[in-house]
């Protein structure tokens, strides 16, 4: 046991709201070596102290909010990530942030925050460097997420905190809310707001004064130069820098082939010049916003004019939210788009997740089997009709009447109680609603969503080794435009990374070390997903729609065949060192040092 | 009248319109004449007058993307390469998510917040061949005990050293702002930075330090999102 020289603080708060009790838990080197942080510390700890197969909305389940050892250092990289076990997929549920929050909570002193248990009623924590304590939220209960953050700025007579709230979605227990940092960033994926709110947990408040320990700090700054360089330098975000994500809608209609359209049914969307960025440049945009230390200021604010929500300030298109509250539902008004866009945020929903159920919705009434009147209260779910989106998300955030019910539950949930051809229809893979990426179109992307260990996720990776740099970024809790720049590996590789946690950690790394951390991460999160789901070979794989042709669009003719699946899942598996069914084998789990997962993992065989 | 109206009236007046220069980058002359008509400390003629060839700050608020990577540039500079923007003499704060107003020192000729030490000798001086405020003494400041200059200070520019409580002051990082190079290298290529440095204040730098962080933020909330008559938000 010793504690980390440089990089880590060495605690995390470890909060029990059934008690109130808090107190700090510290981190061993070896730990934070191993797993990093992010992404593989959660993993750890969920895997470490969640008892197996516990119900995801008790207050059994942990919700870990961690930082990695880069961020509030000079290396740009600022996310926060959330890691708890998910009540949308039943397996390992984690996701990343980005704004002001993650560098805050680490210049507080702590690398993380455990919360276990669940308050007897609604409160907030508020962390100020050291001084720690759990406060009353009955006021903030049912704000939206964006008055809940000024509502605690005024109370806590402090304009410089930064704070991380759900809003009605997750207090009422929506599958697929989301945790909103700074208004417009989402914790999105998985249901954290979920599990937030079934503990009582409204808001977390945090200002930090500190500074991260770093052992070498020139040695570390020149690292973390390099890496600003590389995101500051790198052509391909050019577009994103004027124009956000939303610059790749376009380009996913024309170029790639890979618009969601209808649900997934093609990828050819006539109208994308109303929903992409070319309209939202000209005639929505007003400011570019940043993450700290970020130079591709990829936030894009902007007021809408001179229509139904005349003065409606909000943050995007970004390329998800545009798809799938746009292409996705036939909708091009880009108003209602964006309204419905800034409504999620404000609810503290899951863009992606909610746009995909109200395609699926569209596509049942479509085909008959689900009924306006009878299943969803009226509301006119079809094609293009933006103001019934708008209905279907606020029954969905306040779970009102049976519409609410239905569609608050997600995709898979849905398919399963409708039944009959219902489940076909749900695009999911692991319960988690995949993004705005086509798969057909680029079969990269199948990837991602097939073998994620979250489930129908764009933020996996690519291909076995992407997603290994991918759930490293993760780890250490850096943004993709920043940290990874998976486009171009050359500019800032593995030795970029290896070189700041050298300088910073004191450790010996090579690149080698980041590729087995990265593989045992990704093992790690294999093994929970068995233990608590039983996930094997059978459920990597892509809804069925896929096997069928593009019908339309670039990528016309294009499928994701049986043979592509089952070539994408023995790569995976030979990659990682897992067995024919996607079990992690006794020996890799001994080599990567996960002996204490064998148990759990192999007998299962 | 509606609140779109007494908007308009704001905008139209002078105070509004002095606010919302904030947003011109080099409106600097007409700016600089309209600065003796004002009703406030900084129309009282500055007892040192501006010198040629001293240094000063801008930030011009309408660019700023709220990215604080001069908040880094800053306290590495003064902290030995250490990051820690709570020690950071330049500030960057978001407002409702939307807007962010950086915080510097305007380094005003008059100088308010070294009229204001209560302390003999003063703890603080203004360098007369830099345009820094000095800060002399730290035996003489009385620290976290007295709010003096911070009160003084027109753009609520002075923070606390979260280590020793005594105020933090931008020096200009000896005639080479860290937070100005840093700026331009984040924006270069797609943005207009915010911060420049100059060789004259043209009394701009008095007409914009009047404007609190708060005020600021209101009217650049005005000036790129218009609100309606519900308020700012929908």
């Amino acid at each position: 046991m010793a504690a980390p020289r440089g990089c880590y603080f060495g605690k995390l708060l470890d909060v029990d709201l059934s008690s109130g009790k808090i107190t700090t838990k510290t981190l061993d080197e070896k730990i934070c070596h191993d797993y990093l942080g992010g992404i593989g510390l959660g993993a750890y700890l969920l895997y470490k102290e969640l008892p197996a197969k516990t119900e995801p909305l008790s207050p059994q389940n942990m919700l870990c909010v961690l930082t990695g050892p880069l961020n509030g250092t000079a290396c740009p990289a600022c996310r926060l990530n959330v890691s708890f076990k998910s009540p949308l997929t039943g397996i390992y549920g984690h996701t990343q942030v980005g704004g002001p929050m993650g560098n805050e909570l680490k210049w507080s002193g702590w690398d993380g925050i455990i919360f276990r248990g669940k308050a007897p009623r609604p409160v907030y924590l508020h962390v100020h460097d050291d001084k720690v304590e759990l406060r009353d939220a009955g006021k903030l209960w049912g704000k939206d997420s964006y008055v809940t953050d000024e509502m605690l700025k005024e109370e806590l007579q402090d304009l410089d905190i930064k704070t991380l709230v759900i809003g009605p979605a997750g207090e009422n227990g929506v599958l697929f809310s989301a945790m909103i940092v700074d208004r417009f960033r989402a914790a999105a994926r998985s249901g954290g707001g979920a599990v937030m709110g079934s503990k009582n947990l409204k808001a977390i408040a945090v200002h930090g004064t500190k500074a991260v320990p770093v052992l070498n700090i020139e040695a570390f700054n020149n690292a973390a130069e390099h890496a600003c360089e590389a995101a500051r330098t790198q052509e391909a975000w050019d577009g994103i820098k004027r124009m956000g994500t939303a610059v790749l809608i376009e380009n996913a209609n024309y170029n790639s082939g890979t618009l969601v359209t209808k649900n997934y049914q093609t990828s050819w969307f006539p109208d994308v010049g109303r929903i992409g960025a070319e309209e939202a440049y000209r005639t929505f945009w007003k400011r570019n916003v940043s993450c700290p230390n970020c130079p591709v200021h990829c936030m894009k604010v902007g007021v809408l004019r001179n229509t139904s929500f005349d003065g409606l300030v909000a943050e995007g298109p970004e390329y998800e939210t545009g798809t799938l509250f746009g292409s996705n539902l036939a909708v091009s008004d880009f108003d209602f788009m964006m309204k419905a866009v800034e409504y999620c945020d404000a609810m503290g929903m899951d863009t992606i997740s909610a746009g995909v159920v109200c395609g699926y919705a569209m596509e049942l009434v479509e085909r008959g089997l689900l009924n306006v009147e009878r299943d969803l209260d009226g509301i006119e779910l079809r094609w293009g009709n933006g103001e019934a989106v708008l209905k279907a998300l606020e029954a969905i955030a306040f779970c009102k009447g049976r519409a609410g019910a239905l569609l608050g539950m997600g995709t898979r949930r849905m398919g399963e109680k409708i039944g009959g051809d219902a489940p076909r229809y749900a695009m999911q893979v692991k319960g988690q609603e995949m993004a705005a990426h086509e798969p057909r179109g680029f079969k990269g992307r199948g990837v991602s969503y097939a073998m994620g260990p979250r489930g129908g996720c764009h933020h996996e990776g690519n291909n076995p080794q992407g997603q290994a740099l991918w759930t490293m970024i993760g780890s250490a809790v850096m943004c993709t435009f920043v940290g990874g720049v998976p486009f171009n590996k050359a500019k800032i590789n593995p030795q970029v990374v290896c070189d700041m946690l050298n300088a910073g950690a004191g450790w010996n790394w090579t690149p080698d070390t980041y590729w087995t951390t990265a593989k045992r991460l990704i093992t790690l999160q294999r093994c929970f997903n068995i233990r608590e789901a039983g996930i094997s070979r059978k459920d990597d794989r892509l809804p069925d729609r896929f096997k069928e042709p593009l019908p339309e669009g670039p990528k016309k003719g294009e499928t994701f065949s049986e043979e592509d699946t089952r070539k994408m899942q023995d790569e995976y598996y030979a990659y990682y060192g897992w067995d024919a069914d996607g079990i992690p084998t006794a020996e890799t789990l001994q080599k990567f040092g996960l002996d204490y997962a064998i148990a759990d993992v192999v007998k299962k065989k | 009248m509606s609140n779109t109206d007494d908007t308009q009236k704001e905008r139209l007046s002078r105070r509004g319109f002095l606010k919302n220069s904030g947003l011109l980058a080099v409106a600097l002359p007409v700016v600089g004449t309209l600065g003796p008509a004002r009703e406030s400390p900084a129309a009282e003629s500055p007892k040192t007058p501006a010198q040629v060839g001293m240094k000063y700050l801008f930030a011009e608020r309408g660019a700023c993307t709220g990215c604080r990577a001069c908040e880094y540039a800053c306290s590495q500079y003064h902290e030995k390469g250490v990051t820690r923007p709570a020690k950071a003499r330049i500030h960057v704060r978001r407002y409702k998510g939307i807007v962010d107003v950086p915080i510097i020192c305007w380094h005003c000729e008059d100088a308010p917040c070294v009229k204001a030490c209560p302390t003999s000798p003063q703890a603080i001086r203004k360098n007369k061949d830099t345009n820094i405020i000095e800060f002399i003494d730290d035996k003489t400041c009385l620290g976290a005990k007295c709010n003096k200059c911070m009160e003084a200070c027109p753009a609520q520019f002075l923070r606390r050293n979260p280590d020793t409580g005594w105020p933090l002051f931008c020096d200009l990082c000896d005639g080479d702002p860290q937070c100005v190079k840093a700026c331009a290298k984040v924006a270069e290529g797609e943005l207009a930075p915010a911060l420049i440095t100059k060789k004259s204040g043209g009394g701009v730098n008095l007409a914009y330090r009047d404007v609190t962080p708060d005020e600021a933020a209101e009217s650049l909330i005005q000036n790129f999102y218009f609100p309606n008559n519900e308020g700012d938000r929908r």
